[in-house]
């Protein structure tokens, strides 16, 4: 088993679950939602976030829209759909339900009466 | 001094050294192939080149118009490299087999190795010959029988020149995987490396 390997696999539902989140408090293009994830060291190289951004997309979760920017190229602004706040209101649950269970057996192992 | 590129990333123009393009070319080449199996991909690629574009916008200042190779090393740094993408799909097909690779063969036109049009060396590549016995071929056709001039040039126009890194495996016969690409990218490095000593030399 390698620790890496681990960690990614823990990252990856975490990182989905991250990006809907930001994206509900308010809308956001790339970049932006980039420097949330790496400000809490969720992210290591932003190659990362695009396919997931794009999945997410497709699969309804977020709508888009495009703006123009001073600097660059026209920014694409991410918006959260009915859909995705379902879903993420789904995930809030399971990770409530989550972080309990890990709690209650990492408490049981500690101090076991 | 170094001659420059111009290019067009996401609809805006830049301004790059010409290492800087061949290396930001063969990184987007390797993304590219990374996606491929992706239907989103056309979308991802698009997405991380308006990206690109826009670390190029702040890179530029008055003083500075020109993308260097150091700019390009430090986007792929920020960006990273696409095996460290590690998203999910691709992770979980890359465990089933090592072969996320596809092999074609196609014939193409060999512009490394050619003398005229890069024909022969294109087919000599294709049917793994010398292309030295086909050139010699060649030269019989077109004295003995006054065709061989004209299907050279037939082959000339149907055939097309490998130009990408992608291609040039393709005519080789050997899978097109990142890996592949890599080392190709590097013995072609290494060749103008030489090149441009030899000619440092000279001078």
């Amino acid at each position: 088993m390698n620790v890496e390997n681990a960690k990614a696999q823990m990252r990856k539902g975490i990182l989905e679950y991250c990006i809907i989140s930001i994206l509900a408090r308010d809308d956001a293009y790339a970049t932006d939602i980039i420097n949330q994830l790496k400000k809490a060291d969720l992210i290591v190289v932003e190659g990362t976030l695009y396919p997931i951004l794009t999945r997410q997309k497709n699969a309804g979760l977020l709508s888009y829209r495009w703006e123009e920017s001073t600097q660059g190229p026209p920014r694409k602004y991410y918006t959260i759909t009915e859909e995705g706040k379902k879903f993420l209101e789904e995930l809030d649950k399971s990770w409530l339900e989550l972080v309990s269970a890990v709690n209650s057996i990492k408490n049981k192992t500690l101090n076991p009466n | 001094m170094k001659k420059t590129v111009t290019i067009n990333l996401a609809g805006q123009v830049y301004n790059m050294d010409e290492d800087a393009y061949g290396k930001l070319k063969n990184y987007l080449l390797a993304i590219e192939s990374h996606f491929r199996k992706e239907t989103e991909r056309k979308e991802i690629i698009s997405d991380i080149e308006a990206r690109i574009a826009e670390l190029f916008a702040e890179r530029i200042t008055p003083s500075k118009s020109v993308i260097t190779i150091t700019d390009v090393n430090d986007i792929i740094q920020i960006l990273g490299r696409p095996e460290d993408f590690g998203d999910v799909e691709a992770g979980q097909q890359e465990n089933t087999s090592q072969g996320n690779s596809y092999t074609y063969r196609r014939m193409y036109r060999d512009p490394d190795n050619r003398l005229i049009g890069g024909v022969c060396s294109g087919i000599g590549a294709y049917f793994h010959m010398d292309p030295l016995i086909l050139r010699i071929l060649f030269l019989i056709a077109f004295f003995g029988f006054g065709v061989g001039i004209i299907v050279y040039i037939i082959l000339w126009i149907v055939l097309p020149e490998a130009n990408t890194t992608a291609q040039k495996l393709e005519m080789r016969g050997e899978p097109v995987t990142i890996d592949n690409i890599g080392k190709t990218i590097r013995d072609e490095f290494n060749n103008v490396k030489n090149n441009m000593n030899f000619s440092r030399k000279k001078t």
